[in-house]
């Protein structure tokens, strides 16, 4: 029993120490793809397609939707009490600072994280990946280097837009319900929003973006020989997208409020 | 789909850039809104504590924000140094004897501090120190009316800024009883050379000597007392020769059959060897004859006068009764006093007319 604690731990520090290996190499592939703009850059392009521009209907759906029902609740439940002002700093707390991203992050692990793991990982269970190998291209740098940055620039363009829609739109959606005075709004809006408040929310979604991008593109690659490993590759690019977000959130709201 | 991919970079580099200028317009916004390119005008003041008036409190004037609390201090005489600023669109409001109020929420909803203007011609000099509501010199310029505070917002700060004066006035009045039952603890004590303490002692003399008063009041009572009985013996004296007299009267052989006997009271006034009575029993028996007379003559007239007859027996009937008046007269003691004297009346010629025309 000790000793199959004892091998876990140093299996999953082993994995642990290959992955971080695994990021480091992504990442300084990343540097050299966005500085000698190979053409890996075409597969860049295309990830932000997928990951950035098809998200982008629902993520905007679910932040008009969001932002509606805490300017619904903020215009009417809180004006009882005398606070309807604290509506714009839920607002900006939920769309801005904590919901925003992690609800963003949680849209593309959903639908980018598992598309990157089974697509490797059906790469991989097809040689493909040796393939390139065999005839001089580094994987990494054509493979996931792209994908990682399509991702990351995604998250951070998703959250930009996500904000613009909850804070924006939202607006817009309120107008039929419980008409505001645009200025009165974007006045009070704007008096609340503070610049690490949008710095907070950035800086969230870049870390959720490495993190979803670095363990779809690992498990992805974990895939050895059998199609049977891949839809596996995908729930685990999903489950441990989820919670290592989840736990990033946690940290970075810590040090944040804490700190 | 072929849209998607033939346009891709397009519809990527507009998804970015996009998102960067909602970003950089979000953020200059942002700047504009919360005065990053704006010339604030700074002021100082004083707190008695920093709690609820931190660095970035907001500075309201009738609900806009005029400013905000930049900085605090600790200073050497353990009071909060602050330095604000006014946002310089609403500098021109910050006259003369403009000053500061720290508004605590009774219920818990934190801190406000108010900006309320002064009502002096000149603007304040910039760093100049804007006093608060509760220090001395802000209290000065309230009560000479050279400051302009609106009335209060919400209800509870109203019977607040109703209730603080009433506080102020009973904390005054527990203050003074407390210095005055101090000053009777040592009136009491013998410690005080007030008023009070004269007093004390007056009555501490007064107290000496009342035993003195008290022997003096006991022996005057006690003189009083002995007349007092005097008197109520003299009281009983009379009561008994009431009672007495009382009992006299009862008595049918007593007084009253002594005031109406012939030797008694009446005595004396009848006692004319029966003068009166003699002649009024002369009177009476001359008037039966006469009567007696006038019934004969009657009689005669019987037969042709029967009215006449029937006068007659009534004039007898009435000389009866006259004669039972005379006789309750006779024995009716209220006739003690006899039978006035006559007052003669002077004859008509005498008069004072004719006296004076003499």
């Amino acid at each position: 029993m000790l000793s199959k604690i004892g091998r876990a731990a140093i299996d999953g520090f082993d994995e642990f120490l290959y992955a971080m290996g695994f990021f480091a190499r992504v990442l300084r592939e990343s540097f050299l793809l966005l500085r000698r703009g190979q053409v890996g850059r075409r597969v860049l392009v295309n990830q932000i397609l997928f990951t950035g521009i098809d998200a982008l209907a629902i993520a905007a759906a679910m932040a008009l939707a969001i932002g509606a029902a805490i300017n619904l609740i903020g215009s009417s439940l809180l004006a009882e009490f005398g606070q309807g002002k604290l509506m714009y700093t839920i607002l900006i707390i939920v769309i801005t600072r904590e919901l925003g991203p992690l609800l963003t992050a949680f849209v593309v692990i959903a639908r980018s994280g598992t598309a990157i793991a089974t697509e490797l990982g059906g790469m991989a269970v097809g040689h493909e990946i040796e393939a390139y190998v065999a005839v001089g291209v580094n994987p990494i740098s054509y493979i996931a280097a792209p994908r990682f940055l399509g991702v990351v620039i995604s998250m951070t363009v998703l959250d930009v837009y996500f904000n613009v829609f909850g804070l924006i739109g939202s607006f817009v959606v309120v107008q039929l319900v419980h008409p505001i005075a645009f200025n009165e709004y974007f006045r009070n809006l704007f008096a609340v929003l503070t610049p690490g408040d949008l710095l907070s929310g950035v800086g969230k979604s870049l870390v959720f973006g490495v993190i979803i991008s670095v363990v779809s593109l690992y498990r992805g690659f974990a895939v050895e020989r059998s199609v049977t490993e891949v839809p596996v590759a995908g729930i685990k690019a999903v489950g441990s997208g989820f919670m290592l977000c989840i736990l990033a959130d946690v940290v970075m709201t810590s040090v944040q409020y804490l700190g | 789909m072929r849209f998607r991919m033939r346009y891709a970079d397009k519809l990527v580099g507009l998804f970015v850039v996009a998102a960067a200028l909602f970003l950089a317009g979000g953020i200059i916004f942002l700047g504009a809104n919360q005065r990053w390119f704006s010339k604030d005008i700074r002021f100082e003041t004083r707190f008695q504590s920093a709690a609820g008036a931190g660095a970035g409190t907001a500075i309201m004037m009738r609900g806009f924000q005029v400013g905000k609390v930049t900085k605090v201090k600790l200073n050497d005489r353990n009071e909060v140094d602050a330095e604000l600023v006014i946002y310089d669109t609403y500098y021109p409001k910050v006259k003369e004897y403009s000053i500061l109020e720290l508004v605590t929420s009774p219920i818990g909803l934190g801190t406000q501090l108010l900006f309320h203007p002064g009502k002096g011609e000149a603007l304040a000099q910039v760093g100049s120190f804007l006093p608060l509501a509760d220090s001395e010199q802000g209290k000065d310029l309230i009560d000479q009316g050279l400051v302009e505070i609106p009335v209060k917002d919400d209800t509870i700060t109203r019977l607040l800024a109703g209730v603080n004066p009433l506080i102020e006035n009973a904390n005054k009045t527990i203050v003074t009883i407390n210095r005055t039952l101090t000053e009777i603890n040592r009136a009491l004590a013998g410690q005080s050379t007030g008023p009070l303490g004269s007093i004390v002692n007056d009555a501490s003399d007064a107290v000496s000597h009342a035993d003195a008063m008290v022997a003096d009041v006991s022996a005057q009572a006690t003189a009083l007392v002995t007349k007092a009985n005097a008197l109520v013996d003299s009281v009983n004296a009379i009561t008994k020769n009431l009672e007495a007299t009382t009992a006299a009267i009862r008595d049918p052989t007593g007084l009253v059959p002594r005031l109406l006997d012939a030797k008694g009271s009446i005595k004396t006034i009848l006692d004319d060897k029966n003068a009166l009575y003699d002649g009024i029993n002369g009177s009476i028996a001359e008037l039966q004859k006469t009567l007696k007379n006038v019934q004969d003559i009657s009689a005669s007239l019987n037969g042709q006068m029967p009215s006449i007859a029937m006068t007659i027996d009534e004039g007898r009937a009435a000389i009866k009764q006259a004669e039972d008046v005379l006789t309750g007269l006779k024995n009716n003691p209220l006739l003690k006093g006899g039978i006035p004297a006559r007052v003669e009346q002077q004859p008509q010629s005498m008069s004072m007319r004719e006296g004076q025309f003499r």
